[in-house]
């Protein structure tokens, strides 16, 4: 589904991503982690084509992200993406913050937009939540709306960046529920974040990314129990519970 | 003191005070539309754009406006080859003055809007006039309107320079009424409260368009 070749990408001579190469294929989860400023945010957003990479090709669906063929913004369409900061547009209600996509880019009519709009909201859970504007909810609900709005546009790929870090402790559980639901329900992700408990349900597999390389990958319990490098270890040591 | 003078010569006077609302409201529409045009340029990553907006607003800012005024008076019909006329002139020269300010309040309210937003419209699949349209412009237009009603309220203030190339507007009025009645005291005090009235109506408007800005929405 999403295939990543030898990709570098430098800010004004500093390298963010040194060759990283990776391949997800359809209906898996993968966690990205690492300490901050280590590259994860920089890689989810070249996926999707909202950072340029110098060097290499990311194939996401059989189309390449950067290559002058790629009608980015059809491709960006079928990649959902979910912001540490929400960022639902805060002049719309919930339902607007749905439905203003599926209308202006699939040319859904109102009624068949928000229809789905409420459905997804229904299966976030917020449904009452519909006509309120981002400012009036909690973090955890503004949470939901914005995976809600990322499914509204029926996406073949999510990318999730840190979804969790600016909520309040009582607030990530339900958020991590929506997507644990969504991994369980056969969606293709890529997950950065530090809830290993997260990691440990539905991952496929866990990256762990230091200045801007992979340094190991797992693929379940033996990632946590037995990594391989010093700099992993010394990681999940400082993140995870004692 | 003899208040008697203003009733005598109001109808003169408001004329005076009509030609500078006219003035004021082709200024402040013009200088809109060309500052909206040059704030876009100053936020344009295009650099053909970019540098002459940025050219444009910055060299206006950096002058007086009285002398924009006599500027354009001079050099109109210079260019142009016949007088162009006071009113004319005067609303050239506001036009293209303000909407070096106004550009500058639609580049500070569209920089106002953090480039995540922007991302979030793209990662749903909206191109970039979408996102600009729908997202980007009207959450910066309402964080906008208390600085362009302020902008406007000066504006009104501004027109009183266009006394200076002999525009009957309202102040220019009150003082012909005071070379010929010598009720220096009077006059002016009566011209200082109609633009305390109107000016005090703008920023109270302003603070009221602020304050329903902050209820329920972020």
């Amino acid at each position: 589904m999403i295939e990543i070749k030898n990709v570098s990408l430098w800010y004004d001579g500093f390298r963010a991503l040194a060759t990283i190469t990776e391949t997800i294929k359809q209906n898996q989860t993968v966690v990205i982690c690492g300490p901050s400023g280590c590259g994860k945010s920089s890689l989810l957003r070249c996926i999707n084509g909202l950072e340029r990479f110098q060097e290499g090709e990311i194939i996401v669906d059989g189309k390449s992200v950067q290559s002058p063929q790629t009608n980015i913004n059809q491709l960006r369409a079928s990649i959902g993406m979910v912001f540490q900061h929400f960022e639902l547009y805060p002049h719309m209600t919930a339902l607007r913050n749905l439905s203003l996509a599926p209308m202006l880019v699939r040319k859904k009519s109102r009624e068949e937009a928000e229809d789905i709009a409420l459905k997804l909201l229904e299966r976030v859970g917020i449904r009452e939540q519909a006509n309120k504007y981002p400012g009036e909810m909690s973090g955890g609900q503004q949470q939901r709306v914005a995976i809600a709005r990322a499914l509204a546009m029926e996406p073949k790929v999510m990318l999730f960046d840190e979804p969790t870090s600016a909520l309040d402790p009582e607030m990530i559980k339900e958020v991590l529920e929506v997507m644990i639901d969504l991994a369980k329900g056969g969606m293709t992700m890529i997950v950065v974040t530090h809830e290993m408990g997260f990691a440990r349900e539905v991952a496929n597999e866990i990256i762990f990314m230091d200045e801007g390389k992979i340094v190991e990958r797992g693929t379940d319990e033996s990632f946590f129990k037995n990594p391989k490098s010093e700099r992993t270890k010394d990681f999940l040591n400082k993140i995870l519970p004692a | 003191m003899d208040w008697a003078v203003i009733p005598k010569n109001i109808y003169f006077l408001l004329g005076g005070l009509g030609l500078t609302f006219e003035l004021a409201a082709i200024s402040i529409a013009g200088g809109l539309l060309v500052g909206i045009i040059m704030g876009l340029g100053r936020v344009s990553s295009r650099r053909w754009i970019y540098y002459p907006a940025t050219l444009y607003v910055n060299f206006f800012r950096s002058l007086p406006l009285i002398l924009v005024i006599f500027w354009f008076y001079f050099l109109m019909p210079f260019i142009l080859g016949r007088p162009l006329g006071d009113f004319l002139s005067a609303v050239i020269a506001f036009i293209i003055f303000e909407s070096s300010y106004f550009a500058e309040i639609v580049r500070a309210g569209i920089g106002s809007i953090r480039k995540e937003q922007v991302f979030a419209g793209y990662s749903t699949g909206l191109n970039y006039y979408k996102t600009m349209r729908h997202i980007v412009i009207p959450q910066a237009l309402r964080n906008m309107v208390p600085s362009l009603v302020t902008q406007c309220v000066i504006i009104f203030q501004d027109t009183s320079l266009a006394y200076v190339i002999g525009l009957k507007e309202f102040l220019r009025r009150t003082a012909l009424v005071d070379a010929t009645q010598f009720r220096s005291i009077e006059l002016y005090s009566f011209a200082a409260i109609v633009y305390l009235v109107f000016c005090f109506a703008g920023s109270m408007a302003s603070r009221r368009l602020e304050k329903r800005r902050g209820q329920g929405r972020r």
